[in-house]
């Protein structure tokens, strides 16, 4: 299933689009209760070891990451908007830039077979944006050493 | 090129606002077939060369092509590094999604299913960890 990333130039916005098999109910419900998050949120060097979703309007949430290394990434907000099972609005904060308060807006529309998921992600400004993107860089990077470090050991372990 | 060399907000501003023409992206694509002169790279376009040449400019100046003087004629020559900087840019952010999703799509098979048990964690990928097998 192809993922859509758009990152228009000179708007400090990221948007996210992909078409999932499963009605928009499922999808919503996924996407927001703590734990269907825990199970599925990130790439597979980082684990999540910390998940919790108060789902009401005004409602704290929290995500930890941790990377093999130990390294952790928290990520938190509060949600402002809750329209199951087609919207959901909250503000996104990552510890390492608390000065970038972004408001992700999650749209859910019922389309032949499934949902089409957009989350929408409007940064404080384009630097903040091009921040957000460019940290998932460092994470693969991180990745591909360790694919690399995975491909020497097949390479010098025994036959 | 190296991952880590990151651009800075001003060359990616440059980047993509020249990619964001559909001249300049018809202009790279020809380039990308090998180097041509400034005229060569005009003649499909039904515009003044001035104007071709001004697009050339807004490349050169985004990093993605080069031009040098050989004889009488400006060669235009692709820059491929640069792209493979911007593709690499949105690289990671892309394979965070794309590997969520790919997990997500396993926990909305297990939520149809009728026997589905919300505690079961979807595996992920085996990943060989490092000192494994040593």
């Amino acid at each position: 299933m192809n993922t859509e990333i758009e990152t228009p130039a000179g708007e400090p916005v990221i948007r996210v689009r992909r078409f999932f098999k499963a009605p928009p109910e499922l999808v919503y419900k996924a996407c927001t209760e703590a734990d269907y998050i825990r199970r599925w949120m990130g790439p597979r060097h980082l684990e999540v070891s910390e998940c919790d979703v108060d789902v009401r309007v005004g409602g704290a949430w929290r995500l930890v990451h941790r990377a093999p290394d130990g390294a952790e990434f928290v990520f938190y907000g509060e949600l402002l908007e809750l329209d199951p099972p087609r919207r959901r609005v909250g503000t996104f904060i990552w510890e390492g830039a608390p000065e970038d308060k972004a408001v992700e807006t999650m749209e859910l529309e019922a389309v032949e077979g499934g949902t089409l998921l957009t989350t929408t992600m409007v940064h404080s400004s384009v630097a903040a944006r091009d921040m957000h993107v460019a940290n998932g860089m460092e994470g693969g990077v991180v990745e591909s050493y360790e694919r690399l470090d995975e491909l020497v050991a097949e390479e010098q372990a025994p036959a | 090129m190296s991952s880590a060399d990151v651009l800075s907000e001003r060359q990616l501003d440059r980047a993509f606002g020249a990619l964001a023409d559909p001249t300049r992206r018809a202009i790279l694509a020809r380039l990308a077939q090998g180097d041509a002169g400034v005229l060569e790279v005009a003649s499909p376009f039904p515009m003044s060369q001035p104007a071709v040449t001004k697009h050339l400019r807004v490349l050169e100046d985004a990093g993605l092509i080069s031009r040098r003087r050989v004889a009488r004629q400006r060669m235009c020559h692709l820059e491929p590094g640069r792209l493979a900087q911007l593709s690499d840019w949105v690289g990671s952010y892309r394979e965070y999604w794309e590997e969520s999703f790919e997990r997500l799509d396993a926990v909305l098979e297990q939520m149809r299913a009728p026997t589905a048990s919300p505690t079961e964690p979807v595996p992920k990928k085996t990943v060989k960890k490092r000192g494994e097998g040593t």
